[in-house]
């Protein structure tokens, strides 16, 4: 058995409710900020990225211009050494010819000279092993060079003539310095490759960081243009929204005027009838108080008869002048108390009765003689008139007015 | 400014109906009972029209309009009664002394007709 209950019908609003549109709202719900959130998150993103690529291709540049600066020391060194060793051929062959101290100074300074800028080329290409393979070999000539050059300079100090022309032959024959000359151009055209190659790799380096930054910077424009038109359209959105409230609660306004106006008017109408209604009431009560009064006053005997000539009402004049009380004279026959004419009795039925013939045809009966019998049994003679009483032309009943005379009662018989 | 009326009856309900209703039209209404209190009315705080019973406790209404035409010439007066007289009467009679003539069973939108009419609103 289940124990949910009914869901409640939703409640209906009217079209020009104000919460039939409602503007959009301005925390995490709002479809229009989450893309805009989205957006600047991707835009970030962007940033981050080109940040990132550009400082890691800085570090590659620097690495690269480290490396240039490396190559260009080794290539400067290699070409040092090949002027060094230029240099301290010449001052050999100086010293050989002249045997002097000093040129022998000159030259072993120039060997020197040569010496330290082995050692330095050699640390420079120790990080590159293709290099330092090449430079081992010329290390290894320009050892043999330093060695010839040892032994030249013994076999000048001994004076031996014949030995000093022997290693010189035999250096001549060797070509020695023509080889080292070749491998130091060789390394040194192989350093100026390797300097090219860099150089072409610092210019990929540098094409992709301006390249990276150029694209992040298009698309956090592009972007930023989403962002911007996103804000635009969700404003313009809510613009829209809000005019359209503004005209709901305009037009709801102005129903409400409408509505209290035409309440206010109906009101006031109402109130107005319900003083008519009033004046109406007090007004008829007034004239049939009037009215009553003015027939009470009257002297003479006023009777009001049904169309059978029953009587249905009676002013005071005739409780005081007849002596009947009023309950003993409603729904009596008028004919017990009044007679036409001064011969037959009261309360005899005549065969043919005139005031009900009179009645029947709606006729007037005016100053007629007639008796009235009060309550003693005395007879008045009295003046008769009849009045039928009409209703849309129909008679109803009649109004009797007995107007006393001035003779004696007649005793009765 | 509401134009003020002054209306003289010796009925307290009658007098209540006609305050309230004039009021709602937009007069300001002053009632008196008694001619005494409608003289001293007239002296304090002139109406611009008068409405008065023909029967008073004290006096009888039209004798009371003479005594106010005296001090208000030009002021309009009707006469509202119960008592009902015949149009020749009014004519030749009551008309020459008041403004117009209703009885007290006229509706009171005839009552104001006869106001405006008489006031030119």
């Amino acid at each position: 058995m289940s124990t949910e209950s009914p869901t409640p019908p939703a409640p209906s609003s009217p079209p020009f409710a104000p919460d039939a549109v409602k503007p959009p709202p301005v925390d995490g719900g709002d479809p229009a900020f989450r893309r805009v959130l989205v957006v600047f998150a991707l835009i970030m993103a962007v940033l981050v990225t080109v940040v990132v690529v550009s400082i890691r291709n800085l570090n590659r540049s620097v690495a690269t211009a480290d490396w240039v600066n490396h190559t260009h020391a080794v290539v400067g060194e290699a070409e040092a050494i090949a002027s060094s060793l230029d240099a301290a051929e010449g001052a050999l062959r100086t010293y050989l010819l002249t045997g002097d101290r000093r040129d022998q100074a000159a030259y072993q300074e120039a060997y020197a000279g040569l010496a330290e800028h082995v050692d330095v080329t050699r640390a420079l290409v120790r990080g590159e092993p293709d290099a330092a393979e090449s430079f081992a070999k010329i290390e290894t000539l320009l050892e043999d060079r330093a060695g010839f050059a040892r032994a030249v300079a013994r076999a000048k100090q001994s004076g031996s003539a014949e030995e000093l022309a022997k290693l010189l032959a035999a250096d001549a024959d060797r070509g020695g310095i023509h080889e080292i000359r070749r491998l130091i151009q060789r390394l040194t055209l192989d350093q100026t490759n390797l300097l090219a190659a860099r150089d072409r790799a610092a210019f990929a380096q540098a094409e992709t960081t301006r390249w990276s930054v150029v694209a992040g910077l298009v698309f956090d424009l592009l972007l930023l243009g989403g962002a911007a038109w996103l804000i635009r359209d969700d404003l313009a959105a809510r613009r829209r929204a809000a005019a359209i409230l503004s005209e709901a609660n305009d037009r709801l306004e102005t129903k409400v005027r409408e509505r209290t106006a035409e309440l206010a008017a109906k009101n006031e109408a109402l109130v107005t009838q319900n003083l008519e209604d009033r004046w109406a009431q007090q007004a008829m009560e007034h004239q049939l108080r009037y009215n009553q009064l003015i027939i009470n006053s009257i002297a003479d005997l006023v009777f009001v008869v049904t169309k059978l000539v029953n009587i249905s009402r009676i002013n005071p004049a005739v409780v005081y002048l007849t002596g009947y009380e009023s309950a003993e004279l409603i729904d009596e026959p008028l004919a017990r108390f009044v007679r036409l004419g001064s011969g037959a009795p009261a309360g005899e039925s005549p065969m043919f009765d005139p005031i009900a013939r009179a009645l029947q045809d709606g006729r007037d009966l005016r100053d007629q003689s007639a008796t009235a019998t009060d309550r003693h049994g005395r007879t008045h003679a009295v003046r008769f008139n009849l009045f039928p009483l009409r209703d849309r032309d129909k008679v109803v009943g009649g109004v009797v007015i007995l107007q006393i005379q001035p003779a004696a009662p007649v005793p009765p018989s | 400014m509401p134009k003020h009326i002054l209306s003289i009856d010796d009925e307290a309900p009658i007098l209540d109906l006609i305050e309230r209703f004039l009021s709602s039209k937009g007069y300001r209404v002053t009632t008196a009972q008694t001619a005494a209190a409608a003289r001293k009315v007239v002296e304090v705080d002139p109406p611009d029209l008068i409405i008065t019973d023909l029967q008073l406790e004290d006096s009888d209404g039209l004798k009371l309009v003479e005594e106010l035409k005296v001090l208000l010439p030009a002021v309009p007066v009707i006469l509202l009664t119960g008592v009902l007289f015949d149009a020749r009467a009014i004519e030749e009679n009551i008309g020459k002394r008041v403004s117009g003539y209703l009885d007290k069973t006229a509706p009171l939108k005839q009552l104001l007709q006869e106001i405006h009419r008489l006031l030119g609103d």
